[in-house]
């Protein structure tokens, strides 16, 4: 059979961001995949070179719109690590509860794409309805659905007027979601249709994991069980209970339930931090000078674990700073995932990995 | 002469192509809003569809080098022709243009030929997305068509004749199609969502997989066209499954024809959207894999029952 080069990118209904794959497809099969990143390629390692630490902090949220907060928060944590600096503990509660919700959002943002991309576009208008319920809970916190600006070197900056009665409303609205995230635990569970097209695609071995260094849901849905928050705990993560779900199967639908019932799991953190909250300052006094040094800083993003690589030579500029984002590696395994499968499964495959291209490009 | 208006009035206003294009603009946005309703939107105003309509007519016409103009211009004609003449053996409201003992087959036929228009669409208009949208449009073709021909040959054997003004006259002499062959019209109206396309049967034009399938390159006037064909097919499936199935225009009880009609074609329609709301798409082996392995012998089966309980 003639063999025809299916481009999936830079554009395409299927891509959020742009990215090229091109398929070497026979009929209805993939036989092989190529793949081209850097179309959302920025230089931001680059131009965080030539800003001081504080500006870094505007740059360094926009390398992702989903996972903003998550990049600042390690960022901070590299400089605070730098500078020697305790921040405060309600600071720290405050970042896990907006490192949750962000993962909240990014999930059910996930799942709706995934749902559209399987043709199922109503779960995916009904994820991103309640989606909307933490983007108003972020903007309520920070001023900000997408990006926060709430993280500060030595704390957060969050809304004057959040108190303990703002605490306790976004812990009822929380509850009020949960409802709506079990059925779609249960639509995942028992919905035919979506099983079909998720279950047995995409198969990676926690083997195949290791090999290629893969993190995050994509990687404890093959059973591999790693998750930072219980591994390294940063933030106030070692005061709270975080359950790792992970599953065996490997395949779509496992990263799919995994994803999902991260998303009741940090719930339930989102309420064990609403109402332990501790009073206290928000920052503590930063140092003038970042003294020379070098760090590893690293947290648990929602689509696997975020490191950045933090080399200060005495100056108030950065001298080097290295971003490795959770979906480089998952990227890497695209290779393998698309080899040898049919066209239609393309689309589970792509969606499945939770691709952050902007990520993945900085 | 008066012979000639009649026919021009028929073939032009009602039930011609006149009325199928107010009705096919009119199930398009019920459908649309509907699926939105569904998916807590609001959905588009009433005028959305014949909006769109127009803008495409006034946009851009080009396609790839090495397309055919005029195969890819003749197309969507084709397939708009040949659904208005399967309505003009199709009771509509009672009336139908003109009836002869066999008419269903030939309707059947011409519904047909829409999908094969189709698929040379994604053949002429040379393009990635619709030489694959081309090759699932063929295999899709395959898997539905059997148990759908098959199951709507279910009500013909029951009421004893091939013509389908005739099979609405057993209807409403005895009962409803749908009544005493529900997994005939069961089949049918999945088939029905395989011929038409929709979810979840909208394999060849996946927008997630192969952008617009057999349509990508089209723009402008022939997609207009194009969709127009496609809603006026759309119409004329819902005509002949309520006609087979649905006791065409009449109740037990004495109604006004028009809106009984109209009501059941309304049932069909909502029918369809919920499905489209409620499931994912399938793959192209998995429908294939339905239309042979279940459906065919359900099908196959519903036909031994109809003979051994027609009179």
């Amino acid at each position: 059979m003639p063999k025809t080069v299916v481009p999936i990118g830079p554009q395409h209904p299927l891509l959020k961001e742009p990215l090229s794959f091109l398929l070497t497809v026979e009929g209805e099969r993939v036989v092989d995949s190529s793949l081209r990143l850097g179309y959302v390629y920025r230089g931001i390692e680059r131009l965080c070179q030539d800003r001081n630490y504080t500006q870094n902090l505007h740059l360094f949220e926009r390398v992702c719109g989903i996972c903003s907060y998550v990049h600042t928060l390690v960022y901070c944590q590299g400089v605070e690590a730098l500078l020697g600096l305790q921040v405060p503990l309600r600071a720290q509660y405050l970042r896990v509860l907006m490192c949750e919700l962000e993962r909240i959002h990014s999930h059910l943002l996930w799942l709706g794409v995934l749902a559209e991309n399987m043709g199922l576009t109503t779960i995916f208008m009904y994820a991103w309805r309640e989606r909307e319920t933490v983007l108003d809970i972020m903007e309520e916190l920070s001023g900000g659905r997408v990006t926060h600006a709430a993280n500060v070197i030595g704390g957060v900056r969050l809304n004057p007027k959040v108190d303990q009665t703002t605490f306790d409303q976004i812990a009822a609205r929380l509850r009020g979601m949960v409802a709506q995230v079990e059925e779609f635990q249960d639509m995942v569970l028992n919905e035919r249709t979506l099983q079909a097209r998720t279950q047995g695609v995409g198969l990676l071995s926690a083997e195949q994991i290791r090999r290629y260094c893969v993190v995050g849901p994509t990687a404890r849905a093959s059973g591999v069980d790693v998750d930072l928050r219980r591994d390294a705990p940063y933030a106030a993560y070692d005061r709270l209970n975080v359950r790792v779900i992970t599953h065996q199967a490997g395949d779509v639908w496992a990263r799919t339930l995994v994803r999902v019932q991260e998303v009741l799991v940090s719930m339930q953190v989102c309420q064990q931090v609403l109402s332990e909250m501790p009073a206290g300052p928000l920052t503590v006094k930063v140092p003038r000078r970042v003294p020379t040094g070098e760090v590893v800083s690293r947290a648990e993003a929602p689509r696997g674990e975020l490191i950045y690589y933090l080399r200060s030579d005495g100056s108030d500029k950065p001298a080097r700073v290295h971003i490795r984002t959770p979906t480089l590696p998952s990227l890497a395994t695209m290779g393998e995932q698309l080899r040898n499968i049919n066209t239609a499964d393309v689309s589970a495959v792509l969606s499945g990995v939770d691709l952050c291209i902007a990520c993945a490009d900085r | 002469m008066s012979e000639l208006i009649r026919s021009l009035v028929a073939w032009l206003i009602f039930p011609g192509f006149g009325f199928l294009f107010v009705c096919a603009l009119t199930v398009e946005w019920i459908d649309r809003k509907l699926l939105a309703r569904f998916q807590g939107r609001v959905g588009p105003p009433w005028y959305q569809p014949l909006a769109d309509w127009i803008k495409l007519m006034g946009k851009e016409d080009i396609l790839p080098v090495g397309a055919s103009e005029w195969v890819c211009a003749a197309l969507p004609i084709v397939s708009l022709a040949a659904s208005l003449t399967a309505v003009l053996y199709i009771p509509v409201a009672g009336h139908t243009v003109s009836a002869f003992e066999g008419d269903l087959i030939v309707v059947l036929f011409l519904l047909s030929v829409p999908t094969l228009a189709y698929f040379l669409a994604g053949w002429a208009s040379v393009g990635v997305y619709s030489l694959l949208g081309g090759n699932r449009s063929l295999l899709q073709y395959l898997a539905y068509e059997v148990p759908f021909l098959t199951a709507l040959s279910s009500p013909a054997i029951l009421s004893g004749s091939w013509s389908i003004s005739q099979i609405v006259e057993w209807q409403m002499r005895t009962i409803w199609g749908a009544l005493v062959l529900p997994v005939g019209f069961g089949i049918g109206v999945i088939g029905l969502i395989g011929k038409l396309k929709r979810t979840p049967f909208d394999i060849p034009k996946a927008k997630s997989e192969i952008v617009a399938g057999p349509l990508t390159e089209f723009s402008g006037r022939k997609l207009a066209l194009w969709r127009l064909a496609i809603g006026v097919q759309t119409v004329v499936g819902i005509f002949l499954l309520v006609n087979l199935f649905l006791g065409g225009s009449r109740l037990s009880i004495v109604l006004p024809v028009a809106p009984v009609f109209a009501l059941k074609s309304l049932l069909m329609v909502l029918l369809l959207s919920t499905i489209s709301a409620l499931y994912a798409r399938l793959r192209i082996d998995q429908l294939s894999d339905l239309g042979w392995r279940v459906l065919a012998p359900l099908a196959l089966a519903q036909i031994a029952v109809t003979v051994w309980i027609a009179p």
